[in-house]
Formats: structure tokens, sequence, C-alpha cells
């Protein structure tokens, strides 16, 4: 419980968020006012209707005095303000909606832009699930806010204010003592805030522990059964439930206690006062029932605007913390390399060059240590080494994924940051260690966003890659749909069909980062020939996990510890008996002499 | 309405919460009657001047009493019924819980795990609100509206009650008709942020290819459209949305106006006074809750009777695998044998999965299975888990049939470290210890050293209480897999079944599990599925699965000898580097 309660916010700091989430309004100024006006509009109309009636008790149903076309007008002008009332509303309403929405779709677009240009790090340590989170979740419960916010605090405070000044408009004394209302309402909602907001943080809180173990569950079943911790389990779960309802129930007491029934006792109470007031004053001089009628009439409607703020406090307080996450997103500093400088450079040959390139993650301990070497026009460098030797941060440099702290990588003698975004992406193809397909089709999925790349090109990939045998054998071919994460396809042949995507792109440089997951040795050797096709022509820089794909680069790299410890080609390295012979006898004897 | 008829049996077990909120609910109602009453008469006095102060103060206290009892039976029936509500979503939540832990793999291949979370959240919480907020509405709609409508018509003057109701029926419509557009908009729009949803997902997963293919304005463009759907989406439930209020003011502006105007023809004619006309109008004010209530209910009701059928369907599935009858509770041991004629799976067509398997593994044998994807490796070795049932043939182990034990001890001598190796969000020694709950540090630690990975997880920043998955530190493959073996082994089972569970694992850290597995488990049955020959060279008796056939059996040696597939698998993968050998050399 304590610890539960420990990251609820304090308001100091959402009063900050506040102010920034309002300010998205500005652009919508001329919007939010001509609703705000219409809904004073609206607000004047509704209170005028007791006015109204207030004149037809005094003026004339308490003579008993009626003028027919002076009745039929105050009849018909009753009547045209209810209906005008509800035309102003319908506007009124539909244009806050509208604005909220717009807003949001702006935060949202927003969010998603920044988290496009964030660095690769960002995604390393932060969960998939918690970042899409914060682009739908987090800013639904931001859109709840200002529906609530724009929609139902300024209406409920603007018709509040309306009665109150109908109500001195009609007995100034009588409605000063009902200005007491707003500080005992305002001190309920202050309780309110201080009881029911913990207790709610706490309740949404279990509520997703919940859902995580269910969730979990579901996923884990066939683990849970085999080793027959269902009654674990569903204690477990048992508990959680448990705690969830606990939570829950005091919720329902703590509304109970505070909101609509609390709401009713001070609406009688301030009945009294006002029957009071006009009970003691008839003793004395002569009142007014319309004006009695009226300020009952007010009464009655004062608690329905506070009832519906009262209710919403707790999504206000909910949004806050949502906004205040989607804030921390959209300040975070750690934004990926972008281009520098005017020059536009073209990579024409695709020679790459790494001069000295130190490089860290955290600042500490450097992953790189001073690596150097050139990949000549249409050559293959492969990288071997241990995990966590820096292969892969070889392959995040050159992809500008992160930049270079130290020394230069250049690719045709142009320094890579020099290089638009565009020309890198276009001319540097990199196939990654697990094939990511989108949902959508086979032809999309190779094809991505570019619309110059055309069915015959995307088919001409394929058939490069030999993927287009069993993607013609498909019931839709090239149009048939991947499921999610391409279930439907086994690893090798979506392994093929990123292939083949890397081949429509034509690119001038390849970078491999090699698959590490068991195909089958069959389609391992279609992959193989793939790749060997692929490379021609090309400069290639491999990162290899099997030593025995790379037997024929031009150039070897061995790193350790992120040095380049021995350098050459496959016979050389063999030859000095170093760390690459001792690699190669490893990997050998690791399928012989087991057993 | 039949939802309540469904739900008997909760409000049957929970009668005294029901009966007991329904009845204050009622009290409620007729104590709201009394102050505009009150109301009424003090107008009436100063009207025609006769109020004294006894009067108003009596009139005062009157009032004061009524506000004090009412509240404290409105909170008294707040905590019965929606307390009441939240306890049947409670054992609701429950009943599915078990039901999930009951159910077979075929299940979890039909349905998908979005689905059940949502049946398991927002159908319950549709039903919770059936119990709390339907019930309310009914029986509130009801006795308010009736006590109300009563009193108008008996104290004051029916005609004028006839008169001035006319429009409110309108509104009980109303609400109806908008509730029900309202609801099928939201679904509409909530399918939109469910794509959303999706999109995001995917773009981040596969950051890496959007980045690297330059695909950043397409995804935006494709994230715009799909956002701006949304906008669209939900600008179709404002716009009813934002008819629902002024709607229902239009006629309740209209019923005020009707008995204002007919009443002040009744106060003419003396059939009134203008004290009783002003109870009148308080009483229209109280009549409106009622109607719309009466509107939300039947949507509730609608929404909770669905809600309510699609959880019954799902808890109404029989679990595929059971116990038989007359299953033995004894821990089999002993040899495993495989008679299979045939086996398919569910709901397939085409060849079976498996076909004329007759195997034996004898009791402390290792059994090595190899064979390409799709050759029906994992599914024999499911069979032994009965995740599913054979149609034809039987498997036994020391001569029983798994078919005649109960699955709680056919599981007992089995430890399983699956393909798909799933870790949960606990700390990696409560992983570890899944299955053994009371293991020792000392038991963890000694099989996390058998499987190579206790240096993995001592150079964690909380060794073994280091939290895994989204919240906490997240795993190579690898290491996923040899924490799986771990489980596995602290399980201390008869038979231990290794799915391709060193897929993952470099060669020398495969080469040393299994050298240690053979010491550990000195008389003990180990199956190993694999892609990898190395992982079962050493194993008493390999097979060679083809399309659910065994195609070649025998130990290593004997299999090479036969030159067979075995044979031309092992060329395969020795091939290069026997190639290579050749180049050492020369």
């Amino acid at each position: 419980m304590s610890m539960e309660t420990l990251d609820y916010r304090a308001e100091s700091r959402s009063r900050g968020v506040l102010g920034r989430l309002l300010r998205y309004m500005v652009p919508h100024r001329w919007k939010v006012g001509l609703s705000l006006l219409i809904l004073l509009a609206a607000t004047g109309t509704d209170v005028f209707q007791p006015i109204l009636i207030k004149i037809f008790i005094d003026r004339y149903l308490v003579p008993r005095h009626f003028p027919t076309t002076t009745l039929i007008e105050l009849g018909g002008a009753y009547l045209g303000l209810v209906v005008a009332t509800s035309v102003l509303n319908v506007f009124q309403l539909l244009l806050f909606q509208i604005l909220a929405l717009d807003i949001i779709q702006r935060l949202r677009v927003e969010l998603f832009d920044k988290i496009q240009e964030l660095a690769l790090a960002f995604f390393d340590r932060t969960p998939v699930g918690v970042l899409v989170s914060r682009i739908t979740n987090d800013t639904q419960a931001i859109l709840d806010m200002f529906m609530t916010v724009l929609s139902s605090f300024v209406q409920n405070v603007t018709v509040l204010a309306g009665i109150l000044i109908a109500m001195f408009a009609l007995d100034a004394t009588l409605a000063a003592y009902c200005l007491m209302l707003i500080p005992v309402v305002g001190a309920v909602m202050y309780v309110y805030g201080k009881v029911s907001g913990p207790v709610f943080h706490v309740t949404r809180q279990r509520l997703s522990i919940l859902n995580a173990k269910l969730n979990e569950s579901l996923q884990g079943m066939p683990v849970i059964q085999s080793m027959r911790q269902e009654p674990r389990l569903r204690r477990e779960f048992g508990e959680i439930n448990e705690s969830y309802r606990q939570a829950r129930f005091r919720n329902t007491q703590i509304n109970g206690l505070l909101l609509r029934p609390l709401m009713d006792v001070i609406y009688l109470l301030v009945l009294m006062l006002v029957l009071w007031y006009f009970g003691t004053r008839s003793f004395s001089q002569v009142v007014n029932i319309g004006v009695l009628y009226a300020f009952v009439t007010y009464l009655s409607r004062f608690f329905e605007p506070v009832n519906g703020m009262l209710q919403r406090m707790n999504f206000f307080q909910q949004a806050m913390v949502s906004a205040d996450r989607v804030f921390q997103i959209l300040d975070n500093p750690g934004l990926g390399p972008r281009q520098e400088g005017e020059d536009n450079p073209e990579i024409a040959q695709g020679r790459i060059t790494f001069d000295d390139v130190s490089f860290s993650y955290d600042g500490k301990t450097d992953v790189l240590k001073h690596v150097s070497f050139t990949a000549k026009p249409g050559q293959t460098v492969a990288i071997v080494g241990h995990t966590g030797s820096g292969k892969s941060s070889i392959v995040n440099l050159l992809m500008r994924f992160y930049s270079v702290d130290r020394g230069r990588i250049l690719i045709d003698g142009a320094d890579l940051r020099t290089f638009s975004n565009q020309e890198l992406r276009q001319k540097i193809g990199l196939v990654l260690q697990e094939p990511f397909l989108f949902v959508g089709d086979i032809a999309s999925n190779i094809r991505l966003g570019n619309d110059h790349i055309g069915p015959d090109q995307v088919e001409d990939a394929a058939r490069f890659v030999q993927a287009d045998g069993f993607i013609r054998n498909l019931p839709d071919a090239y149009r048939s749909p991947i499921g999610e994460r391409g279930a439907t396809l086994s690893t090798g042949q979506r392994q093929l069909i990123s292939f083949a995507r890397t081949m429509a792109m034509d690119p001038k440089v390849l970078v491999l980062d090699e698959a590490t997951a068991s195909v089958d040795t069959e389609t391992e050797e279609a992959i193989q020939a793939a790749l060997e096709k692929m490379r021609h022509g090309r400069t290639t820089v491999a990162i290899a996990h099997r030593l025995s794909t790379i037997q024929d680069a031009d150039l070897i790299l061995v790193l350790n510890h992120g040095e380049i410890v021995e350098r050459g080609n496959h016979q050389e390295l063999l030859s000095r008996e170093g760390l690459y012979h001792k690699m190669y006898l490893l990997q050998q004897g690791g399928s012989r002499d087991v057993g | 309405m039949r939802v309540f008829h469904d739900l008997m049996w909760f409000f049957r077990d929970h009668r005294k919460k029901y009966f007991g909120g329904i009845v204050l609910l009622i009290l409620v109602a007729l104590l709201a009657l009394i102050p505009p009453q009150v109301v009424g008469i003090i107008v009436n006095q100063v009207q025609i001047k006769t109020l004294t102060t006894t009067h108003l103060v009596y009139g005062l206290i009157v009032i004061l009493v009524t506000a004090l009892m009412s509240y404290g039976l409105r909170y008294w029936w707040r905590v019965l019924l929606f307390g009441g509500a939240i306890q049947l979503g409670t054992e609701l939540r429950t009943r599915l819980y078990h039901h999930f832990t009951r159910m077979s793999p075929e299940f979890y291949h039909q349905q998908r795990i979005g689905d059940l979370m949502a049946h398991a959240t927002n159908d319950i919480s549709a039903i919770q609100e059936t119990a709390g907020d339907g019930v309310l509405t009914l029986v509130d709609s009801i006795t308010t509206g009736v006590v109300v409508i009563a009193t108008m018509a008996i104290t004051i003057s029916w005609k004028l009650t006839v008169v001035s109701l006319l429009p409110l029926p309108l509104m009980a419509y109303a609400v109806s008709r908008f509730g029900k557009a309202l609801h099928t908009r939201f679904s509409l729009a909530q399918a939109a942020f469910s794509d959303i949803n999706d999109r995001v997902q995917e773009h981040i997963s596969g950051v890496r290819v959007v980045r690297s293919f330059g695909q950043e304005g397409w995804e935006r463009k494709n994230f715009v459209t799909l956002s701006q759907d949304v906008v669209a989406k939900n600008v179709a439930v404002a716009r009813i949305d934002s008819l629902f209020d002024p709607t229902i003011s239009i006629i309740i502006g209209l019923s005020y106006f009707l008995s204002i105007a007919v009443g002040a023809v009744f106060v003419v004619h003396h059939a009134i006074n203008l004290g009783q006309l002003t109870t009148f109008t308080l009483y229209l004010g109280q009549l409106i809750w009622p109607m719309l209530a009466f509107g939300f209910f039947f949507n509730i009701v609608e929404r909770g009777s669905a809600s309510y059928d699609r959880v019954q369907k799902l808890l109404s599935i029989a679990p595929t695998v059971k116990n038989h009858p007359d299953a033995l509770a004894i821990v089999p041991n002993g040899s495993v044998h495989y008679r299979i004629r045939e086996f398919r799976y569910p709901d397939t067509t085409g060849s079976p999965a498996l076909r004329n398997i007759d195997l034996i593994v004898r009791q402390g044998e290792t059994l090595g299975i190899v064979g390409r994807t799709g050759s029906g490796k994992t599914t024999l070795l499911r069979l032994l888990f009965r995740e599913f049932d054979i149609q034809e043939g039987d498997i036994a182990i020391g001569g029983v049939s798994i078919y005649l034990m109960t699955l709680d001890s056919l599981r007992q001598c089995l430890a399983y470290a699956p393909q798909d190796d799933f870790l949960f969000s606990t700390s990696i020694a409560q992983n570890i210890a899944f299955a053994s709950v009371g293991a020792t540090d000392q038991e963890i630690i000694n099989v996390a050293k058998i499987a190579e990975v206790d240096q993995d997880i001592q150079n964690f920043p909380d060794g073994y209480d280091t939290i895994v998955g989204e919240r906490g530190v997240t795993l190579s493959g690898g290491q996923k897999q040899r924490i799986s073996i771990a489980r596995a082994l602290l399980q201390e089972a008869e038979i231990l079944v290794l799915d391709d569970t060193l897929s993952a694992v470099d060669a020398r850290t495969e080469a040393a599990i299994l050298s240690e597995l053979k010491q550990n488990r000195q008389g003990r049955t180990t199956l190993i599925a694999t892609h990898r020959l190395s992982a079962v060279e050493h194993a008493d008796q390999i097979i060679v699965l083809e399309d659910g056939k065994i195609v070649e059996q025998g130990t290593h040696r004997a299999l090479l000898d036969r030159e067979g597939r075995y044979w031309d698998m092992y060329q395969r993968q020795q091939l290069e580097s026997l190639v290579e050998a050749g180049g050492v050399s020369s």
C-alpha cells in the first residue's frame, strides 16, 4: 500500500503540466473563443428561464391578471429560450469535443514524430508495450482530460456563475447567503480529491496488475500446466483479484460518503436557508412567491454541475499523470544522429573507411577502441568475434543509428555525418538477424513505402533471392497476407523476403547482420546462395557468427573486446594460428567431438 | 431482462444484500417526497399569510431529519448494491481464470489471447454494470417513478399530472435511441483506436527496419491517416453525444412549461393552490432521473446480456484433454513406449502429423529426435504431455497407458523445456523454481550451474533476484533457453524433455550442458529434439522423422553407417568444416 501510493504525484508538478497542456489550445484560440461565446449564450438563455416563470407568477398569476397577448408572448419566449438553449448547447458541445480531438491528434503526431527522431538507444531501454501505451493510452487519458476540463469544467463553472448572477438579480441578500455554498462545495471537492485520489490511483494500479497477471497466465499456460502450477496460480490470481475488489469497494464507499448523497444533504440545508429567509421575511413584509419559486428552481439545478465535476476529478488527476509521462518523452534530449552541413555527398562507389573509431554507449566503457579498416568498392569485409566484442556496434555506427564519438567513418571519402538520411538509407542496405515483416501482403513487405518500386521490380527482387518460387506457390502469390510478425511463413522464408526487400532498393553497400536463428539446412543453403548473389558487385560489411560462411571474404577482422586483434583473409588468419584459428577449431570441434 | 434471470444464482447467493438494497432504495424514494411537500405548504402559507414561526421551524426540522436519514440510507444502498456488483465481477473473474487453467492447448489455438483478455475485462465489467447500475436503474425508475407520480396525482391533481408527463416518455425513448447509436459508434471508435494501437506496436517493434530503409515518412503518413480515422470515428460519437443532453433539456423544458401553464389555469380555478404548484414542479424535477434511468436501463441490460452470453459460451467449452474416469493417481516410472497409428491435429485436413510410430525408450536412456521443421518432432513430445490426445494408438510409461493415469501424476514424472521458452515477469530465482516453489537457493544455483547460466545470472545487477521481462532486464534467447533448462532440471523429474532448447546456445556451452546433463541424469530418461545433430550424437538412440514417420532409427554410429538421411544431414552440417579442415592441412 505504501509502495503503491509513493509515486502518486504531487499537485505542484501537475500544475506545470496542465499549463503546458492548455497551451496546445493556443493555435485554436478562435475556435475556443467561439465555443466559449456560444457557451455563454447558452448559459444565458438557460438561466433566464426561471426568471420568466417568476415574472409570470408575480405579475400575472398572483394578482390574477391575464392579458392574453402578453401571456402568449411570455409563453412563446419561454419555449423560445428552451429551444435556443438546446440548439446552442448542441453546437457548443460538439465544438468543444472536436477541438479536444484535434488537439489530441496533434499531440499524437507530435509524439510519433518525436519517437521517430529518438536515438535507437531509447528503444533498447524502453519496452515496446510502454511506448505504445504512451502514444495511445496516455494520449487517450489526456483526451478525456480535455473533454472534462474544456467541456465539463468550463461549462459547469459557467452555469454555476450564471445561476449565481441570476440569484443576485432576484434577491441580492439571499444570493449573498447562497454564496456560502461556494466554499462549502469547494471544501467537499478538496476533501474528496484528497481522500479518493490515492484510492482511485491504487485501484487503477491493482487493475493493471490484475490484467498483467491474467495476460501472462494466458501466454504461459502450457508451461503452467505442464509444471502443474495451476493451483498456485489460481491462488495468486485470487489474491490479486480480492485486493482489487477491496480497492473498488473502498472507492464505492468514498463515493457514497462524499458524492451525491452528501450533495443532496447540502441542497436540503440550503433549501432550509431559503425557506427560513422567505418565511421570516413574510412576517414583516410582502414577499414575491415568484422569487421564492425561482430560487428553489435554481438550487435544484445548482448541484447537477457540481456532481459532474466531482465525478470527473479523478480522471483529471489520471490525465495529469499521463500528460507528465508524454511530456517526458517529448522532452527527451536523446535524438538520433542527423545530417550535418549542406554538402549532400553521394555514394557512387561504396568505399568504406573506418578511421580510428572509438565508441561508447554510456560514456564510460568503450565498446569499440581505435577501429580502422577500409572496404574497397565491391569487397566483402567480415567481422567476427565473441558476443559483446563490438560487432553490432560497428553496424550501428555505419548505419548512423548512433553518432561516432571519436574518429571518423568515411564513405567514398566523405564523412558519414554529411550524408542526407535519404542517400544513406537508399544506398546502404541492412539485413538484420531477425527478419521483421509488417502486417500486409508480401509485395508490400518487399516494396515498403517506396512507390517508385513497381510490381515488376518487386518480382525481380524476389526472383533474385530465389524467393519467387515459394511465393508463387502461396494461395495469393505476392498478394498473400502476412499475419502478425509473419507467423504464417517459416523463418527461412521470412528471411528471404527480407532479402528481397533489401534488393528491391538496389543498394550500393550491403550490411549483413548474420542470422543465428536455427533454420533447417536446406533453407540455410538457399539463404547462403541468395546472400552470395546479393554480395556480388556490392561492398559488403558482414557480421558473421559462423566462420564457415565467410571464408571467401576479402578481409576478415577479428574483434576482441572492441579491438581489432587480427586481420587478413581466411587462409592468412588460419596460418597465423591466433584467435581466429582457435575460434575456428572450436566451432569445428563443437559439431564433432561432443559425447 | 433475461440476464437478470441468468444472474439469479448470484442474487440468490447475496439475497440479503440485494433485498436490503432494494428496500433502502424504496425508503429513499419515499423520503424524497417529503421536502417538496414542506416547500409547498410553506409557500402556500406565505401567500395566504398564515405562516407562523412554529410552523416554519417545524417544517425546517422535518426537512433536516429527512436530509440526514436519506444521507445514511443513500450511502447504505450504494454499499450494498454496488458492493454486490463488484463482488459479482470478482467471482466471475475467478471463475474464468479457473476455467482458463483447465483448458487444453487446443483451446488456446482457437482463441486469441487478446480476445480472452477482452472477455475477462470488458465483458465482466458490462455484467458487473448490469448487477449494479442495471438493478439500480430498474428499481429506481420503477419505485421513484411510481411513488412520485402517484403522489403528484393523489395529493395535487391527476389531470395536471397527466398533462405535464406527456412529453416524458419521449425522453426514455430518446435516451434509449441515442444510447444505442452511441454504443455502436463508440465500438467503431474503439476499433479504430485498437488499429492505431497495433500499428504503433508494429512500428516500434520494427523500428530498426523502418530506420534502415528510411521509411519514416511512409510510417508517418500511415500513422497520420490512422489517427485521423480515430478522430473521425470519435467525431461521429461526439455528434450523437452532443445531441443527448440538449434533447433531454428540450423535453424537460416542455414538461415544465406545460405544468406551469396548465397549473396556472388550475390555480386560477382554485383546483390547486400556488404552494401545490411549487411542490408539483419540484416533483417534476424528481422525475427526470427515473426517466433517464429507464432509458439507460435498456442499454445496460442489452450490453450486459450480450456479455453474459459471451462469458457463458466461453465457460461452457469443455477441456478436450481430461482425466479418464478411473484414472490412477500413481506417478509412472519406467520405459516410454509410443505406439501411434496415426495422429492428426484437431480441425486439420491433409496428411497426419504422425504416422506408424512404434518406439521404446528404456528407462535411463537418452533419445535424440531429429528431422526438419514440421517433421513432427515437437508433436511427438507434446503427445507425451497429453497436450493433445491420440486418436489411434497409445503411449505407455512403465507399461501403463498415459490415458489411464491422472494428468497430474503424468505431468509429475515429466519435466519440459519447450521450444518457445516462456519466462514469467518475476525474479530469475522464482522462474527457475517455478515448478518447485520450496526449492532452496543452493538448489536453484546448482541447476543454474548445470544449465551453464549461473555466470550470466551473477553478472546481472541483482543476481538471482533480477526481474525479467517488461519491467526488468531483457534476456538473450540463449539465456532464456538455459534458464528454462534449469527450471526443468529443478523438477527432478523421471523424464526430461528438451524441445530444441539449445538452438540459441553456442557450441561450447551446448557441449558443456550436455555433458553435465549426462552426469546429473544418470539412470533417468531424457528426450531431446533438435536441429543440430551435435546435440544428440551421444544419445542411446536417435530417430529421424520425416513427414511424421520414423525413417531411420539407431545410434549415431549405426545411423552414419547406414549412409541414409541422417548421414546426409550430418554430411551437410560437416561439409563446410571438412572443406576448411582440408584448407588448413594444405
